[in-house]
């Protein structure tokens, strides 16, 4: 084995540094380096794998006992993670340590500070040691320093022996040091992508709602350890960047913080379509203060990277970080860090584009369902218009004639006000067509809501069978009770005008499930469905008019404009929901209602 | 008397032409889709004087549709067609090919059924005078026939 795990370390004039002429000894344990691998590959957790790294190294040591402290970046300080060995108590476990160079402050402390390992062979005489265990004679600590030359942690071990670490122990040290280091890149790596899979998922629903935003910056942050992260997108209208979603204080702001063009450092990257990234961003020229997370005299670090959509630069991720307290702990962003938050913004670009497609092509139907309304509705007033200029025609000639018998009269009176009462008909349809998409949202439980429209709807004495299977404890969704329950009472009048004598309606409601999923359009929110379902025995609809039962002025009944069915699409639409029939021809028609609930978002 | 038809899908139109018509002393049949309205026209004996059409039923065409039949049971029927306001191209295609004339239904501060009653008139004097042309061409023919 020798030489095969060589040592980098040179002493350094350090006063109680003994020169060491070992090397790794031939005692090391050969099987060592392989178990602790192997214990990084397949580790559950990185607390288990720096758990059995400190073990290891105790062990390997012969020493009485060993810990592993973890720097906090953001505090500047040690905080004792993981133990090993005898005489450990809960008081001692809880220490936090100051990280300092100076001497008299800790062996941890300094070897955290200067990034070196440090060896006393004798405590009492060594400057740094500050007494932790009453039986200590000797100490070892090695730094746990990342690929970007960040101090993660220090190793500590210690001995009841004078003396006892030289080369061999320190080898054996700093190589488990260093699977410990890579045992934490690779779960902050695995973090990461379950982050990143989070944010795609979170951003697959994206619903165009501030809420969503909200929780792919709260996701980002937290798992990606960017402490404060802000999102702003571009207003079309003023050319303003907007706070959308925030972390920290600056989430009072959201709606109202905004950047011109240009302006300071996230104005640039919007501008340049450029990412950022500075150490110390009060001393860059571009930088001008205006909205932040922290006091301005705490920013450490300063990263923005620009959300590119098809339309150009949309908006900027930013992230920044506190100053730290120490300069042995660089606070910078990382090209890594970059990388990730340049993914995140990606993501959301195509997410926002999507969003935008799906909110226009709704509006393209709703407009193309707007033109043709008007024609119709123009020729249905029309024709009543017609007829009642023609009982008015009636009238004067009767009147002028002078042979006018009061009950001739009277009827055309009825005539002209039936008449009139058919256009405040086709107005009020107009008005729903039009109020369809306007919600007064509220907490709605869909059950309690069938259940109302059935006892409005349902005639007492019906010769039509009735039979509801509501699913019990699903979740309430946020909807427009009145407007929800017209759709309901207007799919349960259509299939009673429909049923033949002894006919059957069922009203079903559960969980959506796969088949009725499939039903979604791309882009609508991948989240949980509530399945509502009207089935009846009634004649159904024919396959060549599926296509177009939603469409307005679609009815095969003479009474009103036949927007009933479109009114009850436009409210589902609006409840970012679908309706579609499925029925088979003349055994029955089928409804489906989808309707989104919001899901209470479990953290993993 | 002269027969007139209407041809309508909205009730209300059909029993408002056919009273102002019928005012004017006409014998008036009404239908109520493109279908009966082209059935009434064949089995007419005689042919009808008149046909009132709506230009738009089943299809956007059904009123080209009505004129169609109507010429082809009698050339010299006089077909009317009723548009919706502001709505004159497929009655314009209509007058190209042989219809009378057209009435918008909604035509602002007009009363319609004057102008219907007016079109309606002046369609049963071309008629008559078309006739007349014809029985004048008749009595020629013959007359050329027995001098030969």
């Amino acid at each position: 084995m020798d030489g095969h795990f060589a040592c980098n370390y040179s002493a350094d004039s350090t006063p109680s540094m003994t020169d060491y002429t070992n090397t790794c000894g031939p005692d090391a344990d050969p099987t060592l380096f392989a178990r602790v691998s192997r214990t990084v590959v397949t580790g559950e957790s990185i607390d288990d794998v720096l758990q059995s790294i400190l073990e290891e190294a105790v062990r390997a040591c012969l020493a009485a006992r060993g810990f592993i402290a973890i720097v906090d970046h953001d505090r500047g300080e040690l905080d004792v993670r993981y133990t090993a060995g005898d005489q450990w108590t809960e008081e001692k476990r809880l220490a936090r340590l100051k990280v300092s160079e100076e001497t008299g402050r800790g062996i941890t402390s300094h070897v955290a500070a200067t990034s070196r390992p440090y060896v006393a062979p004798d405590v009492a005489k060594d400057p740094y040691y500050v007494l932790f265990f009453d039986d200590v004679r000797s100490e070892i600590a090695v730094p746990l320093v990342d690929g970007f030359k960040r101090t993660r942690g220090v190793m500590n071990i210690e001995s009841v022996e004078l003396d006892a670490f030289h080369q061999r122990e320190l080898c054996v040290l700093e190589g488990l040091a260093n699977l410990a280091t890579a045992a934490m890149t690779i779960f902050d790596h695995r973090a990461r992508e379950a982050a990143l899979v989070q944010i795609g998922k979170e951003l697959s629903s994206l619903s165009g709602t501030g809420a969503i935003l909200q929780k792919v910056i709260d996701v980002a942050a937290e798992a990606l350890k960017f402490e404060d992260c802000s999102l702003f997108l571009l207003n079309e209208v003023t050319g303003k960047l907007v706070l959308r979603a925030s972390r920290g204080p600056l989430n009072r702001q959201i709606g109202q913080a905004a950047y011109e063009p240009g302006e300071g450092l996230t104005g640039w990257t919007a501008k340049h379509g450029q990412a950022v990234r500075v150490v110390d961003p009060r001393s860059d020229p571009r930088w001008r203060g205006l909205f932040e997370e922290l006091p301005a005299s705490d920013v450490g670090a300063f990263m923005a990277v620009p959300i590119h959509s098809r339309r150009g630069v949309i908006g900027v991720v930013r992230v920044q970080r506190k100053k730290s307290a120490y300069k042995w702990f660089p606070n910078d962003f990382t090209e890594g860090d970059e990388r990730i938050l340049s993914t995140i913004a990606a993501q959301l670009g195509i997410a926002l584009d999507n969003a935008r497609l799906v909110d226009q092509l709704v509006k393209a139907e709703r407009m193309a369902a707007w033109g043709e309304m008007s024609a119709r509705s123009a020729h249905m007033i029309g024709n009543r218009v017609f007829a009642i200029k023609g009982d008015v025609n009636e009238l004067e000639h009767l009147m002028r004639s002078g042979e006018i018998r009061p009950s001739d009269a009277l009827e055309l009176c009825e005539s002209i006000k039936h008449g009139i009462f058919l256009l405040e008909e086709i107005l009020n349809e107009f008005r729903e067509f039009v109020k369809a998409t306007h919600l007064e949202i509220e907490d709605v439980d869909v059950n309690e809501l069938i259940r109302e429209a059935v006892a409005e709807s349902f005639p007492k004495r019906s010769r039509t069978n009735l039979r509801m299977r509501l699913t019990a404890g699903l979740p309430l969704i946020k909807a427009d009770p009145k407007k929800l329950k017209r759709c309901f009472s207007e799919l349960l009048e259509n299939s009673i005008n429909f049923q033949p004598e002894g006919g059957r309606i069922s009203i079903a409601t559960s969980f959506a499930d796969e088949r009725s999923r499939r039903w979604l359009r791309p882009g609508q929110r991948s989240g949980g469905y509530i399945k509502v379902r009207f089935s009846d025995t009634g004649p159904g609809i024919e396959i060549e008019n599926k296509p177009k039962i939603f469409n307005p002025f679609y009815t095969s009944r003479a009474k009103g404009m036949g927007l009933g069915l479109s009114i009850v699409k436009g409210i589902v639409e609006a409840h970012k929901g679908i309706i579609f029939e499925s029925g088979v021809p003349g055994k029955g028609a089928r409804f489906t209602i989808l309707l989104p609930y919001e899901e209470q978002h479990e953290k993993s | 008397m002269c027969k007139i038809l209407v041809v309508d899908d909205e009730e209300a139109v059909r029993s408002a032409v056919r009273r102002r018509l019928e005012r004017d002393g006409y014998s008036v049949v009404t239908a109520e889709s493109q279908a009966e309205g082209i059935a009434a026209i064949t089995a007419a004996r005689p042919p009808f004087d008149i046909v009132v059409t709506d230009m738009v039923m089943e299809s956007p065409t059904s009123g080209l549709e009505m004129l169609q039949a109507a010429l082809s049971t009698d050339v010299f029927t006089e077909v009317i067609v009723l548009t919706a306001y502001g709505n004159v191209a497929n009655a314009v295609e209509c007058m190209k090919r042989g219809a009378f004339d057209y009435v918008e239904k909604n035509i602002p501060g007009v009363d319609v059924f004057e102008l219907l009653s007016l079109k309606v008139e002046q369609a049963l004097e071309r008629r008559r005078m078309s006739l007349a042309t014809l029985r004048r061409i008749d009595q020629y023919s013959k007359n050329r026939e027995t001098q030969a």
